[in-house]
């Protein structure tokens, strides 16, 4: 089903920290080429990559209009304080432009390796729930006090507020398995799966995208609160060779169908290369948006 | 006493979350106005600060050249393992321009409120000791084993180092009482502490405390930056310490440096009229006034002890010039990873000069001189083959800072470029101009091996040899001297440039007439081969007689049992017509059966973007052999195809030549294999399996093209040049380089012409 938001097309950047310009310049080409978004993955313990935020901070800088996210924040290797006076910062230097991609963190025994606290899976979950409540709650300047909570995983105890985000920042949740889901319908702005990960391709996110519903309703909010991104991978090529890989014409149908019949809005191309960002750009993007637009004005 | 530390600037601006703007817009301006550094205080906890470390990335991105630090991050609140890598990360992404001031945390119930511990003070102190063996660990990519610290406070099983920062971080610590001084004289690379009127009379005993430690670990004192962070008014009538004119404040100022040796001042102000005042009243005065002071004493920085203990000792490192110095990577430093080995040779050098100009080129090699009896190594990209541009215990020159590429006159195509650029920066410098300069084949080799050795690439039938677009050459000779080279200046040694130039210095600019060259045709053949003798002819022959706009290259695989024989060939045809492509490409694809391929249109800078531009990890000896050959005779042919089938070699490559290249009188230039049509390429695993094979060949050979080969015998001198070209070779470097000071590429023996 489509839940109906508008459609944000993005890409997800490989950080390679051997040219670490060259993550910037791909940022620069997604912000150039009018672009929603630019995303980064996390992995601390990848000394292979740049590290995400402080490669967010820099990219921000040097762009316009473009929003930047993790792909996702590796939460067993952040302190959720940190983490939301960092993406309140950065929204307020870059004018609104952050968004918040988070995840319970995977790779556990490389985390381990870092000196992270050792997890279950069930673990992170609520650690990754703790994390969430402490940052919205450090971002609402409106309430009074300080903010408190003593968790299992992370304690604050009359933590001040503040800075507050120059406009709401999105949490984005990187999940799969069925705690997790919950958890995006309760308290996300945002799912954020990757295609390669999903078994069964788009038709898995059916039962995925239920879940989520389901978690949202239970908590008393609407399905359509929740953003369904998706990180996806494709190439251009002349002729059709299965999904997303073929002409621009083609991507445009498919992913217009994903949004239809799938309920995805925020579609991010892994993409490390000038060329793939700009026909993503120019030629994909805009003709999903005619396609869903149509046919959403058909349907009403 | 003074530590001998340059003068250094900075300013300390409020991280104010309530007008982000101001404190960008003040980093900006005290950049323009010529600051050292921009520096940020971190109270994680603080709601009317921007987080200092996003603030630090933000700046970076919007300035060019100061320098960025913390001052200080508070260290229970911010995680050392994800630290390390987020330093490393913005120090990548601004070009070297991280420092670490580390605090061990204050505001204890603010720290505990926000999820942080709360140490008691001795705790505090050692935590942020524990925290240092873990930043330092992780950024000391000299070490390539993971780190392991079961620390009281921290712990790190396993975890791998890097990334490789652009320079050695320094880390500063902020410190006052004794406990913190001792931390600082044995770890820290700064002591950062605020000097107000109070705390001059203490400076003397704590530094004496810092010195102490810094001895009692076995470090000298003078690896320890003092940073002054200061803050005061000015005034036309002085109301005591910094609160007074420009002349009042150097007069304060000026004995911290003589007798207190600090060497950086940090101005905590947010007001632009007195970041502007001290930049132009102060800093200069000051600077004037502690000169002699700072000379006296060396006026260097010294590096850390743990980095002079991986020093070699026949290397004079404390006599490296200062314009070399700071750019110079010796064993201990953290990026000595990305330069010690090239594309395909592993090394360990004891020190890599990296020079940025003409005159730093000078220096490198009067250091190099000094030291006759090391290795010496040039380096423009790192990609050689017969180049020795590493080795064990020696000097590298290394030139990829020196890679300006200028447009000098636009309507004779004349451009300079120097020698650390490469090919695939030069096609893409060159492409919006409609120009190429014919290169070699690969995107990532630098300019000056290949412009001094010949240069056979893609468009070498249509255009020549790299050599041919040669005008002039600034070169650097063995005694220093800077000589301009061309048909009119120096012309015998001009000569000696285009094709033995590696043999008498470093040429520091070429100035070449390069082509008007638009889109390109661009095509990979595969073919499956079925009599390879046959094809190998064939092939060679549809090159021949193709029009010269075709220039093409051959791979043949490596035999495996079982599998068919295949062969790809790569080829470019200078025209943008798809119909002179296709015509100059039928024949060639009918050699044999296409199993696979493709043409397309596209860009020489395209073609040339085929490297990642990333650092060199080569290890071990490449063995390679080179030979020219006329022409692909059923004989050499047959020869060929069996040195192929038997296996030595795991890489046969053939170039085309003849075309323009031929064009060119032999005598011209150094490079003397003129009547060639082809240039061959084998590598092999050892040259025990290699050599018997190759030695089938030889009798084919009508030259060798230098760069490809191996081999330092001198006998293969006699197959590069002509017996002419080198007794003129040997008598220009008994006059250039009588001392064979550079002997890292076909070193050719000086020997006087005979009179």
């Amino acid at each position: 089903m489509d839940y109906g938001q508008d459609l944000l097309f993005g890409t997800f950047v490989t950080p390679t920290a051997q040219s670490p310009q060259q993550a910037v310049e791909l940022a620069k080409v997604a912000d150039r080429n009018g672009l929603d978004l630019v995303t980064f993955q996390d992995h601390p313990y990848q000394t292979s990559f740049l590290d995400a935020w402080t490669l967010i901070s820099y990219a921000a800088a040097q762009t316009e209009r473009v929003h930047l996210s993790a792909n996702v924040l590796n939460m067993r290797l952040r302190q959720p304080a940190i983490v939301a006076r960092s993406a309140a910062s950065l929204d307020r230097l870059s004018n609104g432009r952050v968004e918040l991609g988070i995840g319970a963190g995977g790779f556990a025994e490389a985390a381990n390796s870092m000196g992270a606290r050792p997890m279950t899976n069930g673990e992170s979950v609520r650690a990754l729930e703790e994390s969430i409540a402490i940052i919205r709650d450090l971002w609402n300047t409106e309430k009074r006090g300080g903010v408190t909570l003593d968790g299992e995983f992370h304690s604050v105890r009359g933590a001040k507020r503040g800075p507050a985000p120059v406009h709401p920042i999105g949490i984005w949740i990187g999940a799969l398995g069925p705690k997790m889901l919950d958890l995006v319908g309760r308290i996300g702005d945002g799912w954020l799966p990757s295609l390669p990960y999903l078994k069964g391709g788009t038709a898995a996110l059916d039962e995925m995208n239920r879940q989520i519903d389901e978690g949202a309703e239970r908590a008393g909010r609407k399905p359509s609160d929740v953003r369904r991104l998706l990180n996806i991978v494709g190439q251009f090529s002349s002729s059709n060779g299965g999904y997303l890989v073929g002409p621009p014409a083609q991507w445009a149908e498919e992913l217009a169908e994903t949004t239809l019949t799938h309920g995805v809005t925020g579609f991010i191309l892994m993409a490390d290369d000038a060329y793939t960002t700009e026909s993503y750009a120019n030629e994909v993007a805009p003709a999903v948006r005619e396609i869903v637009a149509a046919a959403r004005g058909a349907a009403i | 006493m003074n530590y001998g530390h340059p003068l250094q600037f900075g300013v300390f601006l409020t991280p104010s979350a309530g007008d982000p703007e101001r404190v960008v817009e003040l980093a900006i301006r005290a950049e323009a106005l010529g600051y050292d550094l921009v520096t940020v205080q971190d109270h994680p906890y603080q709601p009317a600060h921007l987080d200092a470390w996003t603030l630090m990335s933000w700046l970076a991105g919007r300035t060019t050249r100061i320098g960025i630090a913390a001052n200080v991050l508070n260290l229970p609140l911010r995680d050392p393992t994800v630290l390390a890598r987020a330093a490393a990360s913005l120090d990548l992404l601004s070009g070297g321009r991280v420092t670490l001031g580390l605090g061990a945390g204050h505001f204890w119930d603010a720290i505990a409120a926000n999820g942080g511990p709360r140490h008691s003070p001795g705790d505090a102190v050692a935590a942020l000791d524990d925290a240092i063996t873990v930043l330092r660990g992780l950024l000391d990519t000299s070490e390539t084993s993971p780190l392991n610290f079961d620390g009281e406070f921290y712990r790190v099983d396993g975890a791998e180092r890097g990334p490789v920062a652009a320079h050695d971080i320094p880390i500063w610590i902020g410190a006052s009482k004794p406990r913190m001084l001792r931390l600082v004289g044995r770890r820290g690379d700064g002591w950062l502490p605020t000097v107000r009127s109070e705390d001059v009379s203490n400076l003397g005993a704590r530094n004496q405390i810092i010195d102490s430690a810094a001895i009692e670990t076995g470090r000298d004192p003078r690896e320890i930056r003092r940073i002054a962070n200061i803050s005061g008014r000015f005034a036309t009538e002085t109301g005591g310490f910094l609160a007074g004119p420009p002349e009042a404040w150097v007069r304060e100022l000026a004995p911290l440096v003589a007798e207190h040796g600090f060497g950086t001042f940090i101005l905590m102000s947010d007001d632009a009229a007195v970041i502007e005042t001290f930049a132009n009243d102060v800093i200069p005065a000051l600077r004037a006034e502690t000169a002699s002071e700072i000379v006296a004493a060396g006026a260097r920085q010294m590096r850390r002890a743990s980095v002079r203990q991986k020093r070699r000792d026949q290397i004079a490192y404390d006599e490296l010039p200062m314009s070399l110095a700071s750019e110079a990577i010796e064993p201990g430093d953290p990026r000595f990873a990305n330069v010690r080995s090239t594309y395909m040779r592993g090394g360990n050098p004891g020190l890599v000069l990296r020079p940025g100009s003409t005159e730093e080129v000078v220096d490198a090699i009067a250091f190099a001189r000094a030291h006759p009896d090391l290795p010496l190594s040039r380096r423009s990209g790192g990609h050689g083959i017969s180049g020795r541009s590493t080795n064990d215990g020696g000097i590298v020159i290394d030139l990829s800072r020196m890679n300006a590429i200028q447009v000098l006159d636009e309507a004779t195509r004349r451009v300079r470029i120097e020698p650390g650029a490469r090919w695939m920066e030069v096609a893409r410098v060159l492409e919006p101009h409609g120009w190429a300069l014919t290169s070699g084949d690969y995107g990532g080799v630098g300019v000056g091996g290949l412009a001094t050795a010949g240069g056979l690439g893609f468009l070498a039938r249509k255009h020549g040899l790299t050599i041919d677009h040669l005008l002039a050459a600034e070169i650097v000779l063995a005694d220093g001297s800077v000589l301009r080279t061309s048909p009119e200046e120096h012309a015998e040694l001009f000569w000696a440039i285009r094709g033995a130039g590696s043999n008498f210095g470093i040429v520091t600019g070429f100035e070449f007439e390069v082509d008007a060259v638009g889109q390109v045709g661009w095509g990979q053949l595969s073919f499956a081969i079925d009599d390879l003798a046959t094809f190998i002819e064939r092939w060679g022959r549809v090159v021949e007689e193709a029009p010269r706009e075709l220039t093409a290259q051959l791979i043949v695989g490596r035999p495996r049992p079982g599998r068919p024989l295949t062969a790809h060939s790569l080829v470019m045809v200078d025209s943008d017509q798809p119909e002179a492509i296709i015509a100059a490409l039928e024949p060639l694809a009918q050699v044999a059966p296409l199993i696979d391929h493709r043409i397309v249109i596209t860009s020489y800078a395209n073609v040339m973007a085929n490297a990642d531009g990333g650092p060199h990890r080569g290890q071990g000896e490449p063995v390679a052999h080179s030979m020219l050959v006329d022409h692909f005779t059923p004989e050499f042919s047959r020869a060929a195809a069996k040195f192929i089938e038997r296996g030595a070699a795991y890489w046969f490559q053939v170039r085309s030549a003849g075309g323009a290249v031929s064009d060119v009188d032999p005598d011209a230039t150094a490079y003397s294999g003129r009547s060639a049509n082809f240039s061959l390429v084998v590598m092999g695993a050892s040259r025990r399996m290699l050599d018997p094979e190759w030695e089938e060949l030889k009798p084919f050979a009508s030259g060798m093209y230098l760069s490809f080969e191996t081999d330092r015998s001198v006998e293969r001198l006699h197959d590069a040049f002509s017996p002419e070209a080198l007794a003129r070779l040997r008598a220009l470097k008994a006059a250039y380089d009588p001392e064979n000071l550079f002997r890292d590429n076909f070193a050719i023996a000086p020997q006087p012409a005979l009179r």
